[in-house]
């Protein structure tokens, strides 16, 4: 089971802070997509420049296991 | 110029009472000199609160001058201020908060040709930037140079703080490895801030840099804060070293020790005589191509002379440029960087890619200024 935890763009993409994601993925690339799939445009643009943290560690590895918590953090730069 | 910030004089009495901080935290306090990126709405949160704690130089820079749209959240300027260096009227601000404390006025961009510099001071960074670009030039900035960064970003209605700190085991490429591109999206001159994150993000940021400074607390190493105003809440995210990111230089480099290898290493005074030509008694060969492998940044700094600077990271991808300045690949290059620990894997990359006489400075370019040059720049 995974838990997604949402947060700044990804949050307003995903209409939540996190979800246990319900459906069966085995790989980072696999729930990527899941997350495009199901929540379109808003969300693919967050992941073309945010980070994906499977259980604290950056993973830019489409084929990296999914763990028990991925992090949807996308960067921004207002000062 | 020493601040003259007194660590006992009464306006720091509420600090100085406090359990943990005392005349020790507030002594590191005015002893400290850091270098703040910005003066915009973070910086307005983050310049006040440092010198009225009693930081002793706070040096600012900041290449912008102050616009109406700026005043309803950079509050450290005012409407007699637009048009004016925003350095300009944040000195002024430091000055009526703690006119003992040294402000140090950039009015230039932190740019990585002079990143280096402007940090052989601080003792920490701060990062109030308003674009991604800064950041990561601040962030190998820092790592290089060996001190913690605190850096934090205000964007609609959410913000984000934490601490880079190489040396502690994460930076900022931990969390975002790349510079994204930012088509506007990013920045909030397009999608807009709340006034109020910036005022939250920039208390935060203060906040780490007193602890950092005063050594109290756990700094946010490791964890970033997520700030969403609408909801009032923070969230944090732990991460950990990503050990296939990127990264300009390491607590390896700054901590390795390697023996010489006769054959793969060059001393300093050795490498002076190859120099200097076949002329020199006992010297036959001629002399090496000079291969310098650390950062832009640094090379700007100081270098030795009638070296090419390709860094580290960008070697597999230059190759034919070293081609085009030999006549094989059988010939001459001595390798060199800061400590020579950089120049060792750019050793072993050349004699991969099937270049025969590769050496390395032993030391880096710091040996060779202790044994070559004393009056060369230190880093």
């Amino acid at each position: 089971m995974t838990v997604v935890r949402y947060f700044a763009a990804a949050a307003e993409a995903s209409g939540c802070d996190e979800e246990i994601w319900d459906e069966p993925v085995a790989t980072v690339g696999e729930l990527r997509a899941g997350l495009v799939a199901r929540y379109g445009e808003p969300m693919s643009r967050v992941l073309s420049t945010g980070s994906f943290l499977v259980d604290g560690m950056v993973s830019r590895d489409p084929s990296r296991a999914v763990g028990e918590r991925v992090d949807v953090l996308p960067p921004f730069a207002g000062g | 110029m020493a601040s003259s910030v007194d660590p006992d004089s009464p306006r720091f009495l509420r600090q100085r009472v406090l359990a943990g901080f005392g005349a020790d935290g507030q002594r590191a306090l005015a002893g400290a000199t850091v270098l703040v990126i910005g003066a915009g709405g973070v910086g307005s949160a983050v310049i006040p609160a440092l010198a009225a704690a009693g930081v002793g130089t706070i040096a600012i820079i900041d290449d912008d001058t102050v616009e109406a749209s700026n005043l309803s959240r950079q509050t450290i300027h005012g409407v007699a201020d637009i048009g004016r260096p925003k350095v300009d009227s944040a000195a002024d601000a430091v000055a009526r908060l703690s006119p003992d404390t040294v402000v140090v006025r950039h009015s230039v961009r932190f740019a990585e040709k002079n990143s280096f510099e402007l940090l052989l001071d601080a003792n920490l960074l701060i990062d109030c930037s308003d674009n991604i670009a800064t950041r990561y030039i601040a962030n190998d900035a820092a790592e290089i140079r060996g001190i913690p960064m605190v850096w934090g970003s205000a964007s609609r209605y959410n913000g984000q703080v934490g601490v880079a700190w190489d040396e502690k085991g994460v930076d900022y490429r931990d969390l975002f490895p790349e510079q994204a591109d930012d088509d506007g999206s990013l920045s909030c001159e397009l999608v807009g801030v709340l006034p109020t994150v910036c005022v939250v993000i920039g208390a935060m940021m203060a906040n780490e840099a007193i602890k950092l400074i005063t050594g109290i607390g756990a700094p946010l190493i490791g964890r970033v804060v997520s700030f969403d105003a609408l909801s009032g809440t923070t969230r944090e995210i732990s991460y950990a070293r990503n050990p296939d990111g990127p990264r300009p230089g390491s607590l390896e480099e700054r901590t390795a020790i390697r023996e010489p290898d006769p054959d793969l290493a060059v001393t300093p005074t050795k490498l002076a005589q190859l120099l200097a030509g076949p002329t020199t008694a006992g010297i036959h060969e001629t002399p090496p191509l000079l291969l310098d492998v650390r950062e832009a940044s640094e090379a700007s700094f100081v270098s030795l002379p009638g070296s090419v600077l390709i860094p580290l990271g960008q070697l597999p991808d230059r190759l034919a440029e070293l081609d085009s300045l030999l006549p094989s690949r059988n010939a001459s290059i001595v390798v060199y960087c800061h400590h020579g620990v950089r120049s060792a894997r750019a050793l072993e990359l050349l004699e991969n890619a099937g270049f025969t006489r590769v050496r390395h400075l032993t030391g880096g370019i710091d040996a060779w200024r202790v044994q070559v040059d004393p009056e060369m720049a230190a880093y």
